[in-house]
């Protein structure tokens, strides 16, 4: 092991990333599997500003994709980790807005919005803060704060015998990750996949939940999409992503897309391809692929292509051999 | 006689306990220790005695073999609400065999950065973060890194019940977390979830962490954290969060800090979005509430 590798691992350990028992891990990428048979559809649909008619974008690329939500509750999970500002942490409160009018429109017999930020407990002053409150209709009478909600057991999620989840998200038919296109500074890239982190509950695993930072980021991020991922959707706001040290402290970093899928792996593959990075390099997304295509010939691109919205995301000096050639 | 504000909040209390006699985090839900411990502190001593007894009850019922107790009824695991559970015996003045099995769990359990991995990489300048990784301290769940909040509600506990069972160490430990949240100091001066360096790009501190990590330090001499008090003020006069708000106003006033008492507001229940530990909070760090339960009053 390198001292660049030790100082990244260590320090991740410190703050809850990694457990000393993961280094091995990281040295050795898993081998990249096919995935599952067939091919995954994943629409690239341009947005260049927030004050675009997001519903009819959204409209449009979940029509390519053949989502069919009729008389499902609906769940949105958007990233609202943290508040600052400077800068785009959070899932912008326009894209949530208009996902809410689009699914409604679609028939879905209910859909709530939750989330469980993983920094800080006032989820609402949050909200606030990152102006979802004033810009989605009825906010608070559809908002569940994950991190306090009632549980329930699962079995044998991340080699525990049991773990718990909200059941507002157990009991959700669909549950569509509302992420934020964001570089991440022990993942790589933070998409559709590391979204469900905040579906993890606080009262239960803290704030951060740092339990799932001792299995392993790749690890939890694989775990939770093995366990969610068959009924979920993602919506990954590319408008403004963020760029550098994801995913709290980077800067802002135009795209102008909405990038969506129901193979949440394909669709964080192709928002990888966006930005600049090798989807194939990323250790979660090795990880996950038999749950979802990551080569591109398996990846049927619906709406645009990926060279024609390609724009290179800024990386932090340890993922900086991510880069897609 | 207490004003609308306390009194408010105290009256929504009592009428959002469970059947089972816990309070939830939001009415309708099922009980949590959390919430229901915040809603104890916040009645004990205002003529409830039955339903706190009832509270009582169920959470004695939470009690793991280990000595921890799990944060509901759902979860059959232990966690940092062990702390909580020590606070609430300590205050009803039990202190048996099943409280020192609690003391027990909470004197095994540190934080898992405190070992020989990380310890070296600091040394060796390898860790990116600037960080003291030299203290105990306590994690959320055994066997995780150290926060500053399970840190700050172990050491409420503990200093409860200082000079009594296993008093060496537990002053020791009580020290020793004192020092890793004065060590985890943001550099803006009060505190975030923990980690006030990543990448060597310092992190802000929030008005909720500040308020808890200064109970946490209650007891120590103002001077080892010169200007903290006056940070949460002035967090305390412009943050928007409610919850800030109220764990600033218990934290100052813990600290003899003379807190301008809060408008004489009635609680405005929001039916089930109404946030249970908000209202015990804030009718906590009243000028009449019980903040002075949090205080480490009688530790050597």
């Amino acid at each position: 092991m390198n001292r660049r590798k030790f100082a990244l691992l260590a320090g991740a350990a410190v703050v809850g990333a990694y457990g000393g028992t993961k280094l091995q891990k990281v040295q050795k990428p898993a081998p990249l599997s096919d995935g599952p048979a067939g091919q995954s559809a994943v629409a690239i649909i341009r947005a260049r500003s927030y004050s675009d008619d997001l519903a009819a974008r959204m409209l449009e690329g979940i029509r390519q994709c053949g989502l069919d939500v009729r008389g499902q509750r609906v769940l949105l999970k958007p990233n609202l980790v943290e508040f600052d500002p400077a800068t785009v942490i959070n899932t912008n409160a326009a894209v949530i807005a208009a996902a809410v009018e689009v699914f409604h429109r679609l028939g879905a017999a209910e859909v709530q919005i939750g989330e469980g930020p993983g920094h800080r407990r006032d989820t609402l002053d949050m909200a606030d803060d990152a102006r979802y409150r004033s810009t989605i209709p009825k906010f608070e009478r559809i908002f569940t704060d994950l991190n306090r909600d009632d549980v329930s057991a699962v079995k044998g999620f991340g080699g525990e015998p049991e773990f718990y989840f909200p059941n507002t998200v157990l009991g959700a038919d669909l549950i569509v990750s509302l992420a934020k296109m964001k570089t991440h500074h022990w993942a790589g890239a933070t998409l559709s996949m590391k979204n469900f982190f905040g579906v993890v509950p606080g009262s239960v695993y803290g704030w951060p939940k740092n339990k799932l930072h001792y299995y392993g980021i790749p690890e939890s991020i694989v775990a939770l999409n093995r366990l969610f991922g068959k009924k979920s959707f993602a919506i990954v706001d590319g408008v403004v992503g963020m760029e550098g040290n994801g995913p709290i402290q980077g800067t802002p970093k135009p795209a102008g897309v909405l990038v969506m899928g129901s193979d949440l792996v394909a669709v964080d593959a192709t928002c990888c391809r966006i930005m600049g990075i090798d989807p194939e390099k990323v250790n979660y997304l090795r990880m996950a692929a038999d749950l979802g295509h990551v080569r591109p010939g398996r990846i049927e691109q619906r709406g645009e292509t990926i060279a024609s919205v390609r724009t290179n995301f800024a990386l932090i000096d340890d993922f900086k051999d991510l880069r897609l050639a | 006689m207490a004003g609308v504000y306390l009194e408010s909040r105290l009256q929504f209390l009592r009428a959002s306990q469970n059947a089972d006699g816990g309070w939830a985090y939001f009415p309708g839900k099922g009980s949590w220790l959390e919430p229901t411990s915040y809603a104890m502190l916040a009645l004990h001593g205002t003529g409830s005695d039955a339903s706190l007894d009832r509270a009582w009850k169920l959470v004695r019922s939470w009690q793991l073999p280990d000595g921890s107790f799990q944060p509901g009824g759902e979860v059959k695991e232990g966690t940092w609400v062990t702390a909580q559970a020590l606070t609430l015996a300590s205050i009803r003045g039990v202190n048996d065999a099943s409280v020192r099995a609690s003391v027990d769990w909470l004197l095994g359990v540190v934080g898992a950065e405190h070992n020989m991995w990380t310890r070296t990489g600091s040394f060796l300048h390898l860790i990116k973060a600037r960080l003291d990784v030299s203290h105990e301290g306590w994690p959320w769940l055994a066997g995780n890194a150290t926060w500053i909040e399970p840190t700050a509600h172990t050491l409420t506990a503990l200093k409860k019940i200082a000079g009594g069972y296993r008093a060496a160490e537990v002053d020791r430990r009580i020290r020793d977390g004192e020092d890793l949240i004065l060590s985890r100091r943001c550099t803006d001066g009060g505190w975030n979830y923990g980690t006030p360096n990543m990448l060597y790009v310092d992190l802000p501190s929030f008005p909720e962490t500040t308020g808890m990590a200064l109970l946490g330090i209650e007891g120590r001499k103002e001077r080892e954290f010169a200007g903290a008090l006056d940070l949460a003020e002035r967090f305390r006069a412009e943050t928007k969060s409610s919850s800030g708000k109220a764990w600033l106003q218990l934290a100052l006033r813990c600290h003899g800090r003379n807190v301008a008492a809060p408008v004489e507001s009635a609680w405005e229940s929001s039916g089930p979005s109404s946030d249970v530990m908000l209202a015990a909070l804030e009718a906590l760090g009243h000028p009449e509430g019980n903040y002075k339960l949090f205080r480490a009053e009688g530790r050597a």
